[in-house]
């Protein structure tokens, strides 16, 4: 279905996408794009999206060149990242402009509206303006827009930015339902979680770099490697760095007052470890702060890895 | 799970559907339809449309009743019905409110998608810039052609309903004013299309357009005073949308036809160019 031969990106002098290539093949799931922000992850989906051609190599959606492509944009639907509307606008009477650009009119229109909103839960409630929607009722349109034309190819940039847990979940439920129904999704996200959540194959994207490719569990290996840094608070720092040293995944300790920064690989395997000895009263713990649990350091520590 | 019900039509096949352009000009129409702004630029048109009538009424009255042909020559001074008469049709005043609506309205067509982000998403379906240029152009040009067919046709109807063939209006003044009509909307529409392009957010697109209007004149003033040369007038919005019904319905104009025709097509090709660079996919990036 996608397919990027070292196809790269250039604004100006600018590399947004440094020379890429993988593959998607046919049917549903979800696929993410995962990086922190200025990763290129917005890039590769305007080359996908037909938006932009590429400055080099080949990309290939639908068998076919996307860019300013009837055929492959007819089939692909867009879920931008943003939360701006015109204000004062209806969300019904917007997504009955997005639906006759895709081609539909008359009652394969309206057909369209109702199963779009009734799949984003939406049905009651598009005849709101915008303005007093909720963020994640506007999420819920933005994704009913991409809908209406039945889409074999789903893109959603940062879907879950600003909404709450609930939102987020209901938002996942939809989009697992559309991946099992054959949909192919590609979301693209920059909190680890959200998208280890949702996906079963991971792209991971860095300062323009294509860093690694692969199935969950193989990006979590990959991650584990990683050590991170954890402040341990304590009512006795020593007690706290006399346990810390008899476990194998240690890398680092650093002493402060009333307690320790611990660096450790496999936080995983670490974390239960730590709570079973707080629970057992070995380690009298007071507090526990993740350090660079973020994924930029997550990152640093892959690009190291790479160069 | 399947999502899709077996009953439902099949998906739309690319070339479908209405043109892209149509779609989004209707949208655009639609919107601006239901503002407040128009309604009260409609009531602004309607009184000035409806002082024409009454003028054209007793101009009629004044020539067609005996009785009242001492005070027709009295008001024959300020009611000719020559060409200036056809001309004034399509009056300064009107157009200097049109513009301000053009410039309100046509600010924010392209700078109100660009605000909201609108762009990428539209190219993202099979929408061609052509397409959403075309659409903008048309509505941009359209409003004030559409504002300014019934100073010209109204009258004309009344005054052959009334008066026949000899009334106050010409039979042929259609023949004249239309086409003036057409180069200041596609003046109008240029302008506030590359106005709004170059505008972030529709407040901006009305001062864009706004500044374009006065500059343009004062540079023209600016010109003609340094040359010498009332021709160098002809680089002003202003100065151009007043010449047009002039020059075609034969009057004379302090510019004349070549630096009229001249400054036109350099405000067409100006902003045009720019509406063009500013709206391709490549400045709609996400």
């Amino acid at each position: 279905m996608i397919s990027l031969q070292r196809a790269s990106l250039r604004y100006g002098d600018i590399l947004g996408l440094s020379p890429t290539s993988f593959d998607l093949g046919p049917g549903g799931g979800i696929t993410g794009l995962l990086g922190p922000n200025g990763a290129g992850k917005s890039s590769l989906i305007q080359l996908l999206c037909g938006l932009l051609p590429p400055s080099g190599g080949e990309v290939r959606v639908f068998g076919e060149a996307p860019y300013r492509n009837p055929l492959v944009l007819a089939r692909l639907g867009l879920v931008p990242e943003g939360d701006r509307f015109p204000g004062g606008m209806r969300g019904d009477r917007w997504l009955r402009m997005m639906g006759q650009l895709s081609g539909l009119q008359g009652r394969a229109l309206d057909l369209a509206l109702q199963r779009a909103l009734a799949i984003t839960g939406m049905e009651s409630r598009a005849g709101q303006p915008f303005t007093s929607m909720s963020k994640g009722m506007r999420q819920r349109v933005r994704l009913a827009q991409a809908l209406l034309h039945e889409p074999r190819l789903l893109i959603l940039d940062e879907p879950f930015n600003g909404l709450d847990p609930e939102a987020r979940l209901q938002l996942m439920d939809l989009l697992r339902m559309l991946a099992e129904g054959g949909v192919r999704i590609i979301v693209s996200s920059h909190i680890l979680g959200e998208v280890a959540q949702l996906t079963d194959r991971i792209l991971l994207l860095f300062r323009g770099r294509l860093l690694a490719e692969g199935s969950v569990p193989e990006i979590r290996e990959l991650l584990d490697r990683h050590p991170v840094e954890l402040r341990v608070t304590a009512e006795s720092a020593a007690a706290v760095a006399r346990w810390a040293v008899e476990q194998d995944e240690l890398v680092a300790l650093r002493m402060e007052d009333g307690g320790a920064v611990l660096a450790v690989r496999n936080p995983r395997t670490f974390l239960p470890r730590l709570q079973e000895a707080v629970v057992e009263g070995r380690l009298p713990l007071a507090g526990l702060d993740p350090l660079d649990l973020n994924l930029d350091a997550v990152f640093q520590f892959l690009t190291k890895d790479n160069q | 799970m399947p999502i899709y019900a077996p009953s439902l039509p099949p998906r739309p096949e690319p070339g479908q559907g209405l043109p892209p352009a149509l779609v989004i000009f209707r949208f655009d129409l639609r919107r601006v339809l239901r503002l407040k702004l128009g309604r009260f630029f409609g009531f602004v048109f309607l009184a000035i449309l409806l002082i024409l009538v009454a003028q054209l009424y007793v101009n009629h009255l004044m020539a067609s009743k005996a009785a009242l042909a001492d005070i027709r020559k009295a008001t024959e001074a300020f009611l000719p019905q020559g060409a200036r008469f056809q001309a004034g049709l399509l009056n300064p005043f009107m157009i200097t409110i049109l513009w301000l609506q053009v410039a309100l309205v046509g600010g924010g067509l392209v700078a109100r998608d660009t605000l909201y982000r609108i762009r990428p998403l539209l190219y993202a379906h099979p929408v061609t810039p052509l397409d959403y240029l075309g659409a903008k152009a048309l509505f941009a040009a359209g409003l004030p052609l559409a504002v300014m067919l019934p100073f010209i046709l109204l009258p004309w109807g009344l005054s052959l309903a009334i008066a026949g063939l000899h009334g106050p209006v010409w039979p042929t003044a259609p023949l004249y004013l239309l086409p003036a009509a057409i180069a200041i909307s596609a003046l109008m529409g240029a302008v506030t299309l590359g106005a709004s392009s170059l505008a972030s957010s529709p407040k901006a697109g009305f001062g864009w357009a706004l500044g374009i209007l006065l500059g343009s004149s004062a540079l023209g003033g600016v010109a003609s005073g340094a040359f010498s040369d009332a021709r160098w007038m002809a680089l002003g919005l202003g100065t151009l949308s007043k010449a047009w019904p002039r020059l075609i319905l034969g009057l004379q104009t302090e510019q004349g036809w070549i630096p009229v025709l001249l400054g036109t097509g350099f405000h067409l090709a100006l902003w045009l160019t720019i509406a063009v660079r500013r709206t391709r996919p490549s400045e709609a990036t996400i």
